[in-house]
C-alpha cells in the first residue's frame, strides 16, 4: 500500500519568533501537524491556575508533555488513531501516557471530578474522524525521563479508513524536563 | 412551444438554484443523525435552575466551552454579536460552561461577552453525556429535542452564512434544512 511520507515538509528551522508556530510543523495539502513540547514550569502553572492540588501538579511534574494541534486540509475524512503513531526515545519505543495510566493516577490521589474532566479535555483524542476543515488539539504524555523522542503518525483516511493512509515524521521532539525549547 | 420550451428550463434552474442552496451549510457545520439530546439540567451564574427539556418547540444553540480553551475564547465574541444579530428570533442560545467555578466564568464572560448567561456544568458530567468532538463544540437541538447539526471546532457565527444558516432552519423537522 502507497504510502504518502511528508515528514521534514515544512519543518520549522527559524527562530522561534520567525517561526508560525510555536514548534516543529508539518504542513501539506492533507494536514497540518504541530507538535509543542512543554516545561515542566508551564504545566504546573496552567493546572495550578486551575485549581489542581498539589498531588495532581506533582504527578504532572513527573511527566513530558507535547501539545499537538491537528487540521484536516483535505475533502475527505482522515483519522486520527494514536494507536497508529509510533513513538521512540534513544532508538527504543516510547509509550505515552494515556487515559488509563492517568485514571489510576487519580483514583490513588482521588482526584476530585472537575479536575479530572478538565484535564481529559485537555488530552489530545485516542481517536478522530476527522472531517474536511476539522481541527483537533491536546496534550500528549509521556515519562519524565523522556529527553529527546521521534514520532511516526499513520492516518488512515477514507470514512471507511480504506483510503492512501498519510504518514508525517517528527525527529527530536525535546522532551527535556524543567527546560523551556529552543 | 418555444415558450414552453423557455419556462420548463427555467422553472428547472429555479428548482437546482433552491435545492442547491437549501444543500449548503456554513464550512464546519456537520449534519447528524437527530439523536435525541441527553439530558441537561443545570444552574446559571445567578443559580437558577434550567433544563432544556422545558424549552421544546424551538430550536436551541447548545454550546460547550471553557476559558482555558484557546479557540473557545476566541470564539466567544462571534458568540455575542449571533445573540445580538438573532434576537429577534426563537433560537435559544444555551452556553455550558465545562467544569470551571463561578469565578472563572465570571471574570472571563463579563470581559468578552458580558450579556451571555453561562450554565455552570460544575463536575464536566453533562458535557461528557453529550460527548463532543472537543471544546469548543456547539450542537443545534431542533424543537422536537433531537440534535441536527454540530459544528466542528470554533466557527465565525455572526458571519452572514451562519446567520442565514440559523434564520431558516425550519420550524418543523421532519426534513431539516439541507436534507429538503
Amino acid at each position: 500500500m502507497a504510502i504518502l511520507l511528508l515528514g521534514g515538509l515544512a519543518r520549522g528551522t527559524a527562530a522561534a519568533a520567525e517561526r508560525p508556530f510555536q514548534g516543529p510543523y508539518i504542513e501539506n495539502d492533507d494536514l497540518l501537524v504541530v507538535l509543542i513540547p512543554r516545561t515542566r514550569e508551564q504545566m504546573a502553572a496552567f493546572y495550578e491556575a486551575r485549581g489542581f492540588p498539589p498531588a495532581a501538579i506533582e504527578r504532572i511534574g513527573q511527566t513530558c508533555f507535547v501539545t499537538a494541534h491537528i487540521e484536516n486540509r483535505s475533502r475527505r475524512v482522515i483519522w486520527l488513531e494514536l494507536d497508529q503513531w509510533r513513538f521512540t526515545s534513544n532508538g527504543k519505543p516510547l509509550s505515552r501516557l494515556d487515559a488509563d495510566y492517568w485514571r489510576a493516577q487519580w483514583d490513588t490521589i482521588d482526584l476530585h471530578q472537575a479536575s479530572r474532566s478538565t484535564f481529559g479535555w485537555t488530552q489530545l483524542p485516542a481517536v478522530r474522524d476527522l472531517q474536511p476543515d476539522e481541527p483537533v488539539g491536546g496534550n500528549l504524555v509521556f515519562p519524565g525521563d523522556t529527553q529527546r523522542l521521534t514520532v511516526e503518525a499513520e492516518f488512515p483516511t477514507g470514512v471507511d479508513r480504506q483510503g492512501v493512509p498519510v504518514s508525517v515524521n517528527f525527529g527530536a521532539i525535546g522532551c527535556d524536563r524543567g527546560t523551556r525549547q529552543p | 412551444m418555444n415558450n414552453v420550451i423557455r419556462i420548463t428550463g427555467l422553472l428547472w434552474l429555479l428548482t437546482f438554484a433552491v435545492t442547491t442552496a437549501a444543500d449548503a451549510l456554513p464550512a464546519g457545520v456537520m449534519r447528524v443523525d437527530g439523536a435525541p439530546a441527553p439530558a441537561l439540567r443545570l444552574s446559571d451564574l445567578d443559580g437558577a435552575p434550567y433544563d432544556l427539556a422545558d424549552t421544546q418547540g424551538h430550536w436551541r444553540f447548545v454550546h460547550f466551552w471553557a476559558s482555558w480553551c484557546g479557540p473557545c475564547r476566541r470564539e466567544m465574541p462571534s458568540i455575542q454579536q449571533m445573540a445580538k444579530r438573532l434576537g429577534d428570533t426563537e433560537l435559544e442560545i444555551v452556553l455550558v460552561n465545562t467544569a470551571e467555578t463561578e469565578d472563572e466564568v465570571f471574570a472571563f464572560l463579563a470581559a468578552v461577552a458580558p450579556d451571555l448567561m453561562p450554565l455552570l456544568d460544575s463536575d464536566g458530567l453533562v458535557t461528557e453525556a453529550w460527548q463532543p468532538r472537543g471544546l469548543p463544540a456547539t450542537f443545534l437541538v431542533d424543537p422536537q429535542d433531537r440534535i441536527r447539526y454540530q459544528a466542528l471546532g470554533g466557527r465565525g457565527w455572526e458571519q452572514p452564512a451562519y446567520i442565514n444558516f440559523l434564520r431558516n432552519l425550519p420550524a418543523s423537522t421532519a426534513t431539516p434544512a439541507g436534507n429538503r
